[in-house]
């Protein structure tokens, strides 16, 4: 029972975490899409300049541990005279490593769209990049809409890594409230639903927009 | 009558693979070419030339008297050539009246308003005005032809290429395809097609050419080419192709 009242009397304490995680969320999400985006047509460029560290970049990023990535950020980029706030520097540091996630699924979305949505785009006078941004990628981003959602969802629940460098999301604030009540398992439970209810809010809401956007 | 376009002696290579061998074309303004062959013959290729969608190693391309440099012409050069291929490939995420108005507004800076009134005049004109709204998908494959036809009428182009425009359609969709192109050749259109229909080549053509293995073997007026052609290839290809 002790356990019980404690997870309702910090239920509003753990919601503001959760408000600080979908904040952190949606801003590396952002970034990661924008990243992704770039990286992904960076990857089928015909100009190894472009390509080649494409390439590199999304190795690296998707070889190695988010939680180094966090601290080289948080920790490393200081030694180097670079100092972030840890707010800045966990955004960072998940949208650079959603980034290289989004760009893989959105190289495989341009790949997807038939070859001669492109010539047909080109035959009527369109540049490269008008090519890209009004017939290939809206067409892409319906393809891959699945695919991001679930990247999203990743992020959301990797964003309980960033509580390590102090920041008071939701999974640091479970871990606040239990190093003062010592109710783990009540309040470890609550985190896991809240976790839970977004998560599985943001996949209806990614249902919902891949419905609507649907090629007709 | 003037040369709108001229090819001087493409060479096309996939990898080692020699398509095309040393292909000329020269047509004038209003003329309508047809150029027949086995598939395999490169007339596709040469097609995709003439607007560089494929690179071409060697030879020249003029545009009303001017060189065209493949590295800097090309996208003001496709404005005014006119494409339509085999698997129609309009836009899917778009509807009708956006394929067609796209392209103008975006490349050409037209007003979006009077994209939209000469999209809806096009579409009149090929039979389709009460589907601007719908989306590609929703329309047969002749639909489909018929408006990727006014989509490429949209840029006023110059000059039409069409790339086996019927080869994908069942065949009782085929006429009505045929008869918009047979609308556009007599109002002066100069059009280059590859097909495979050779009533559509007696009738409407100037002047018919056969290529086979990379090279254009025989060319002459529709009369003279379907019924004294002097190549022994054309002659079976003819053969073949009539069933004589």
């Amino acid at each position: 029972m002790y356990q019980l009242e404690v997870l309702i009397r910090n239920f509003t304490y753990l919601l503001l975490g959760a408000v600080v995680t979908l904040k952190i969320t949606a801003i590396s999400v952002l970034m990661g899409l924008a990243i992704g985006t770039f990286v992904g047509m960076g990857r089928l460029s015909k100009r190894k300049i472009i390509s080649i560290p494409s390439s590199i970049y999304v190795e690296f990023l998707r070889g190695t541990p988010l939680l180094v990535q966090i601290f080289l950020i948080y920790f490393g980029l200081p030694s180097l005279g670079l100092n972030l706030e840890a707010f800045p520097a966990a955004v960072i540091a998940l949208g650079i490593n959603s980034g290289a996630y989004v760009a893989e699924i959105v190289r495989a979305g341009i790949q997807s769209v038939p070859k001669g949505q492109y010539e047909a785009a080109r035959s009527l006078g369109m540049s490269h990049t008008m090519a890209m941004r009004y017939v290939i990628l809206p067409q892409a981003f319906r393809n891959i809409l699945p695919a991001l959602g679930n990247e999203f969802i990743a992020l959301l629940k990797d964003s309980s890594l960033v509580s390590v460098i102090g920041i008071t999301e939701l999974m640091k604030s479970g871990q606040i409230v239990i190093s003062r009540t010592f109710a783990s398992f009540s309040i470890y439970g609550g985190v896991a639903l809240i976790y839970f209810a977004m998560t599985f809010t943001l996949a209806r809401i990614v249902r919902y927009t891949e419905k609507r956007l649907a090629i007709r | 009558m003037s040369e709108i376009l001229r090819a001087e002696n493409i060479h096309k290579y996939f990898g080692k693979l020699h398509v095309l061998k040393g292909v000329s074309l020269s047509i004038q303004k209003g003329e309508v070419v047809v150029i027949i062959g086995p598939s395999g013959s490169g007339k596709s290729t040469f097609l995709r030339c003439i607007n560089h969608l494929e690179e071409y190693q060697e030879g020249k391309i003029y545009f009303e008297g001017k060189l065209v440099n493949p590295k800097k012409d090309v996208n003001k050069l496709r404005t005014r050539i006119g494409m339509v291929f085999q698997h129609f490939n309009l836009f899917p995420h778009l509807k009708v009246i956006e394929n067609l108005t796209l392209a103008p507004v975006k490349v050409l800076g037209m007003d979006e308003k009077e994209a939209i009134k000469k999209a809806e005049n096009l579409l009149d004109r090929v039979g389709l005005l009460d589907k601007k709204d719908v989306y590609p998908a929703k329309l047969s494959g002749g639909q489909q032809q018929r408006v990727a036809i006014a989509r490429a009428l949209m840029m006023d182009p110059d000059i039409m290429l069409f790339d086996e425009p019927t080869s994908a359609l069942d065949p009782e969709l085929v006429y009505e395809v045929l008869s918009v192109m047979k609308d556009l050749a007599s109002s002066g259109m100069t059009m280059i097609v590859v097909t495979h229909e050779m009533g559509f080549a007696k009738e409407v053509a100037n002047r018919v050419m056969f290529m086979d293995e990379g090279k254009i073997l025989e060319e002459a007026p529709p009369e003279e080419f379907f019924t004294s052609p002097k190549n022994e290839r054309t002659k079976e290809f003819l053969d073949r192709i009539l069933g004589i």
